[in-house]
């Protein structure tokens, strides 16, 4: 609720002003301010960077067809492990069945032909770990860390619930009840009416990238349909096995060997076609009510390119200057120098077909209009008219490149990071050739590649606000036309 | 209360995370498991008090710096609530030597991260950096600790309070349930308590916030004796104490500290409230007041959390969730902060169900668990995730820091959770656990219902519960300048 402005409180307000914030501070006479005889205007030279040391990985391909990875640390007695499975959602999910995958990813863990659901949680406690089960859009998971004494009994369970899935129905009952709930509570905020609305006007619900799960779809989803669609997915034909830590190949593939034993050859890699998007129109400013919202959602954007695209490291390049780093373009003017916002960005999502770019943001009420008009222009000044300084390009780089050793600082983000390379089909030496592609970009790619895919006259401009106070003002700006949606993205009557 | 949003940082917040310490990899560990659980450190202090805790691991070229300030929320008065945070956004905006900008040109221009993060009793700020840059990193912290004040500027300070504004309205007001807290935590705690308004504070406060306020505050609390200087990695300790002692060294000591004194809640019974929000489906929060961060009770009470809730087959998730499926989903916590403590039950009812309904369930498993206390197993499940938890979070610099650096604060010993908390969490019993239940959650509990707007007849138990409307209004006007 917005806080409403009350005169009386204002004065008292005003009258404390003079007063200290804490009792001990009227005591305070004088700063602590310091002579020194350091120069500290002398920004510190940093020495030379320590080489990239990217985690080595042996590679075997299993008797039932899945890969195993296999990656050492034996720094912590400590065991990631993952069967990654290409393809997702938009592959597998029948039409009408939406969120169908997701949904059989939580029902592995609700019991199986030897265990009942209770017994799998009150095992992996024991254990001191979880399973996690989840199906993306383009790929799915499943996987656990543990300590490395109890991998092969965690793993043990593992196979149980990856082989022998019972899914009773009073399980996928009760799923569908609290998914009830979630969906009603999604809708009572801006950001998930935005997450909600951005991709169906992007894509329409005729394209994968533009449905989610609704209550019509949740109700239609049976334990046929979840029985169908884990027999035919979680398929060691698509599976790349990635296990990291404190175990050495041998170990691991005994391990596997022993556990999934069970575990019927069969499937294929999918194929990753798309229906083609719908035809770009004029931007347009797609407006969905909120009443009394203290903040509107922006979400702005249009399909993009494919993870595949050439242009890959150039956009990466562009959008960290533009809304990824916290003096991104976006950030510094909305936030920092405007103040309309606790912070705002822009993504690409790449993927196998074509992701969305979306900037956006949650912008104070009164000033949507204004934040509007500083969208449009950071999007079209980043395509020439001011082109990438030398240090936003530098730090653009620096950003991306020097991050990358975080990413193998832990067995689950070594084990994240080994996985991404064969979901998403990239060479064995993405990451030793990752700096050199980042560091080829320069100021005349990130133009181009912001001219190709950023076109400030063919946007959606999603933006889910209190309608009464924000659209005159938004019509005011002239810089499109506005539609009215309600909360599922469905065009309404003025 | 993040200079900006934080990702998974976030779960620092949870107190059932803060079970897992942070530890950096010694071939101990690895050897001896649970009787090893450890972090190297090295620990001492400049003569103008600042306090440094040192910790090496190679794992990767990278370092994280904390420096974390013993002043929070609670150091606020009424009328000036969230100053302590909107202070943390200043900081941010540029120091003698350090022009606006240069703090993330030198984290994340080179490949790292910085944000800063206010709590109740404390103020931290952090850099992870590729370890090249570990003695940009110590210069930038030094700055704005020695030189805050010489470059502060009216511009920046207000548009960083609208920023703040609009993080109280991103996290509070346009948060569905998220207005709960506060609601609670005024009816909870007596006039001027400083647990008894939010950390972010009230919008009337942070308007009236001024520069002059910034300069006492600053001069006051941001001294080096009230801070401790945390740096993991992959850091020379000899070169990077010869770095600290240029860098901090001549920033002058400050004024001894006066820390807050104040008692515990008196609630003289059980209150009863409802609040409207924009929602459609109604929540029920019940929190008693409960032991602080330092009580021998704090460990007992983190697992009955867990017995309580987290997993499927736990005392309240079970029956409600899974048998009844009366609710959607229901949580237990512990929170204990320096001088206070709360244990919460949160559910959410599935629709058919009412919140007075989800109260008559809580409230009779609760009467059994302080009669019988918890099972052997239960015990044994709630303990298991531990060592597990603690060496996950031994992969992380920062996390370690955090780690180190707090214990330090509020412990004088940067060892405080893996020497002695985790020790109390190991032995707890489930006698202990009965004892806490029985002591803690009794009659003396505010029960809140958050409803939709219009429909206070949800609230459990409506016809004696109180609504209240604006809960911040009262923070500002009940209380005396």
């Amino acid at each position: 609720m917005t806080r409403i402005f009350h005169p009386v409180v204002a004065a008292l307000a005003s009258l404390t002003l003079v007063a200290p914030i804490s009792a001990q501070q009227k005591a305070v006479q004088s700063g602590n301010t310091s002579k020194s005889t350091l120069d500290r205007t002398k920004i510190p030279t940093a020495a030379k960077a320590a080489d990239l040391r990217v985690p080595s990985w042996t590679k075997a391909t299993l008797a039932d067809g899945a890969e195993l990875v296999v990656s050492e640390k034996h720094d912590l007695p400590l065991v990631s492990f993952s069967i990654n499975f290409v393809g997702g959602a938009a592959q597998y999910e029948p039409p009408g069945k939406t969120g169908l995958g997701s949904i059989v990813g939580q029902m592995l863990t609700e019991g199986t032909t030897h265990r009942t659901g209770d017994q799998i949680s009150n095992d992996l406690q024991l254990l001191g770990t979880g399973i996690g089960a989840g199906v993306g859009s383009e790929s799915g998971r499943v996987g656990f860390t543990s300590t490395a004494d109890k991998f092969e009994k965690t793993l043990a369970i593992l196979g149980d619930v990856l082989e022998n899935p019972s899914f009773p129905q009073e399980a996928l009952d009760r799923l569908k009840g609290r998914l009830n709930v979630q969906l009603l509570q999604n809708r009572d905020r801006t950001t998930g009416i935005a997450g909600v609305v951005f991709p169906k006007v992007l894509y329409t619900t005729d394209h994968p990238y533009g449905v989610s799960l609704t209550p019509e779809t949740l109700a239609s989803i049976t334990r046929d349909d979840v029985a169908s669609f884990y027999k035919s997915y979680f398929q060691p034909g698509r599976a790349i096995i990635t296990v990291v830590g404190d175990t050495t190949p041998a170990a691991a593939k005994a391990a596997v060997d022993r556990e999934l034993a069970g575990w019927a050859s069969g499937g294929s890699m999918p194929k990753f076609t798309y229906p083609a998007v719908p035809a770009s129109k004029p931007t347009t400013i797609y407006l969905v009510d909120k009443p009394g919202a203290a903040q509107s959602t922006f979400a702005i954007g249009a399909p993009g390119p494919a993870r595949d695209t050439p242009d890959y490291y150039a956009i990466r390049v562009m959008n960290e200057m533009l809304g990824v780093l916290f003096q991104s373009r976006l950030n510094h003017n909305i936030r920092e120098v405007k103040g309309y916002s606790y912070g705002v960005f822009s993504n690409f999502a790449f993927g196998k077909g074509p992701g969305a770019f979306r900037a956006g943001g949650d912008i104070v009420t009164a000033k949507s209009d204004s934040a509007l008009i500083e969208f449009m222009k950071e999007l079209r000044d980043i395509r020439g008219p001011r082109p990438p300084t030398d240090d936003e390009l530098k730090q653009a780089k620096a950003s991306l490149v020097q991050s990358l050793p975080e990413n193998f600082a832990s067995v689950n983000g070594i084990n994240a990071s080994i996985g991404q390379l064969y979901v998403q089909g990239l060479p064995q030496d993405y990451y030793q050739q990752f700096a050199r592609a980042v560091n080829a970009v320069t100021a005349d790619d990130v133009v181009r590649v912001a001219k190709t895919y950023i076109d400030p006259d063919h946007l959606a401009i999603v933006i889910v606000g209190d309608r009464t106070k924000i659209e005159a003002p938004l019509a005011a700006t002239n810089i499109a036309p506005i539609v009215h949606l309600d909360v599922n993205g469905n065009v309404v009557d003025r | 209360m993040f200079r900006f949003r934080p990702g998974l940082l976030a779960a620092s917040l949870v107190p059932a995370a803060a079970i897992a310490a942070q530890g950096s990899p010694s071939p101990s560990v690895k050897q001896a498991g649970k009787a090893a659980i450890n972090i190297p450190f090295e620990k001492y202090t400049l003569k103008n008090g600042l306090t440094v805790v040192l910790s090496e691991d190679h794992t990767t070229p990278t370092v994280a710096v904390e420096v974390v300030y013993h002043v929070g929320s609670k150091n606020e008065m009424a009328g000036h609530t969230g100053f302590a945070h909107m202070f943390e956004h200043v900081m941010f905006t540029g120091s003698g030597h350090v022009p606006y900008g240069t703090h993330d040109r030198f984290t994340e221009g080179v490949g790292g991260s910085n944000n800063g993060q206010t709590y109740y009793d404390w103020t931290r700020y952090w850099e992870t950096d590729p370890s090249n840059y570990l003695e940009t990193t110590l210069w930038l912290e030094s700055d704005r600790m020695g030189f805050l004040l010489d470059s502060l500027d009216e511009t920046k300070f207000k548009a960083q309070r609208d920023i703040v504004k609009n993080e109280r309205r991103q996290s509070n007001d346009n948060q569905p349930y998220a207005r709960d807290g506060e609601v609670i935590s005024l009816a909870m705690y007596p006039n001027g308590h400083p647990h008894s308004w939010p950390v972010i504070g009230a919008m009337s406060d942070l308007s009236g916030a001024s520069v002059e306020d910034v300069k006492r505050f600053f001069r006051l609390y941001y001294a080096p004796n009230n801070a401790t200087l945390a740096i993991v990695g992959d850091i020379d300790r000899t070169q990077a104490k010869a770095w600290v002692e240029k860098y901090f060294n001549d920033i002058p000591r400050g004024q001894p500290i006066v820390r807050p004194k104040f008692g515990p809640p008196t609630l003289a019974g059980e209150k009863r409230l409802t609040f409207e929000d924009r929602v459609q489906i109604p929540r029920l929060t019940i929190r008693w007041p409960s032991a602080d961060q330092a009580s021998t009770d704090a460990p007992a009470l983190r697992i009955l959390a867990s017995v309580l809730a987290g997993s499927r087959t736990a005392r309240l998730t079970k029956p409600l969730v899974y048998d009844a499926q009366s609710a959607a989903n229901v949580n237990a916590f512990q929170t204990g902060f320096e001088g206070a403590g709360e244990f919460s039950v949160i559910a959410t009812p599935r629709p058919g169900h009412t919140l007075t309904e989800l109260e008559t369930q809580v409230d009779s498993i609760l009467a059994r668990v302080k009669n019988e206390g918890p099972t052997a197993e239960e015990l044994e499940r709630a303990k298991a995730g531990q060592e597990f938890q603690f060496l996950n979070g031994l992969q992380s610099n920062l996390g370690k820091a955090f780690e180190l650096a707090e214990d330090q604060t509020f412990y004088n010993d940067p060892s405080y959770t893996f020497r002695v908390q985790y020790p109390r969490l190991q032995a707890v019993t489930a006698a202990d656990v009965k004892r806490v239940a029985a002591k803690y959650l009794g009659d003396k509990r505010v029960v809140l219902s958050n409803v939709p707007m219009g429909k206070t007849d949800l609230a459990s138990h409506a016809d004696k519960s109180t609504v209240v409307t604006d809960p911040l209004t009262e923070i500002t006007t009940g209380i005396k300048p």
